[in-house]
């Protein structure tokens, strides 16, 4: 399977690729106050106004670096109602992929209750990379547009 | 670990900043780049590939980021795809296609002339014409096809404006058309269905109908088609 490698802040970390829908250079985003600081803002995704989460913020604590190499991946979940959306994650030096064969992902034994999607482990050359499961970190995120729909509605009004 | 000899290589590449274009394979000093043994060449080698890297770790200017907002705002647009290759053509005043693939040539008829074959009242086949050697039968779409001419006169073989040479499975057949347009791509989805109204026997040659510069364009069935002529010049 390919994987998509980055970092947050000198920590490598990776997604699955199958999720990941398109590799976007940072753009101006559209921050809302009152949201949590791990939310970057709002951008104009080809039309639908994607929500984009700060990795770095979320995991690490520190605000993702503005750099060249530092870009959105935009990826595709379902939310609660099977209505598929796009979550837009800020990550630093999103420049590589690896192919790893499937038995390289390692299930975690243990889970943080904060951050569920975190743990599981890619091994590469004898190291271990954390891996972001996809599956759950939608619903760690409490600020995204299924909670409530409003951003759905005014966008197709 | 991993960190930890990153940081020594970056430290390491300010050290030696360049040092391709010294002792490297771009480089004119006496002195090589011992690595240069195991790495064979400069790209191959880590020191290379990191200052590489710190290029994209520079900072980025607020108009590269106002661009591409606009690119990231537009929609994405979508390619045909499977479309099919035609050449357009026209007799009297229908436009027809058929597929590229098919399509063997166009002949400027000035220097060709077919000739009638005797003990043979058949509309549909003109005669036998020489292209490039080799005697080919000359047949009449028009005829075929029943479209009614606007000239009423009786034509003969020079009055046709071109001639155009269909090839398929070495099988040649020539006919006269009145114009050619050339190739154009069209996809399948785009083909309006044949009103089902329409008696004209062209209609049952015709596929489907497209849109072209504000004319309706039929698309032949060129297996149909073939397999017409051959039983109508028997």
């Amino acid at each position: 399977m390919l994987v998509l490698l980055f970092y947050i802040k000198d920590v490598m970390y990776t997604v699955k690729c199958d999720r990941v829908r398109e590799i976007a250079p940072i753009v101006n985003l559209k921050d809302v106050p009152h949201s949590p600081e791990y939310f970057a803002g709002y951008f104009n995704y080809r039309g639908t106004i994607v929500p984009v989460i700060d990795l770095c913020r979320l995991i690490r604590g520190s605000l993702c670096r503005i750099r060249l190499s530092s870009r959105i991946i935009l990826v595709d979940y379902k939310n609660e109602g099977g209505k598929s959306n796009i979550l837009g994650l800020l990550a630093e030096r999103v420049t590589e992929t690896v192919m790893k064969p499937d038995n390289a992902f390692v299930q975690p034994s243990i889970r943080s209750e904060d951050a569920p999607f975190l743990g599981g482990i890619v091994m590469e050359q004898g190291e271990m990379i954390q891996y972001i499961d996809l599956d759950l970190l939608p619903d760690c995120v409490h600020f995204l547009p299924d909670e409530d729909n409003g951003i759905n509605d005014s966008d197709q009004n | 670990m991993k960190n930890e000899s990153e940081k020594q290589l970056s430290e390491k590449v300010e050290i030696t900043d360049g040092c391709w274009k010294k002792i490297g394979v771009w480089g004119n000093e006496k002195v090589r780049c011992p690595k240069l043994d195991t790495v064979i060449h400069c790209r191959n080698c880590i020191i290379f590939t990191q200052v590489g890297r710190n290029l994209l770790d520079r900072e980025l200017s607020q108009e590269y980021r106002d661009e591409w907002t606009k690119v990231m705002a537009t929609k994405k647009e979508e390619e045909l795809f499977n479309t099919i290759s035609v050449v357009i053509f026209r007799i009297e005043q229908e436009w027809l296609s058929i597929r590229t693939k098919v399509f063997a040539e166009v002949i400027n008829p000035e220097n060709l002339h077919s000739h009638s074959l005797p003990h043979r009242h058949n509309p549909v086949l003109i005669g036998i014409i020489n292209i490039r050697g080799e005697i080919q039968l000359c047949v009449s779409l028009k005829d075929l096809l029943g479209i009614e001419g606007y000239s009423t006169k009786k034509n003969s073989s020079k009055s046709y404006k071109r001639m155009m040479v269909m090839d398929k499975n070495d099988e040649k057949w020539v006919f006269p058309i009145d114009e050619i347009h050339g190739i154009h791509r069209v996809h399948p989805n785009t083909f309006q269905n044949v009103p089902v109204t329409v008696a004209k026997a062209q209609a049952t040659f015709t596929k489907g109908i497209f849109k072209w510069n504000d004319k309706h364009v039929a698309f032949m069935d060129d297996d149909l088609l073939l397999f017409s002529l051959t039983k109508s010049v028997q």
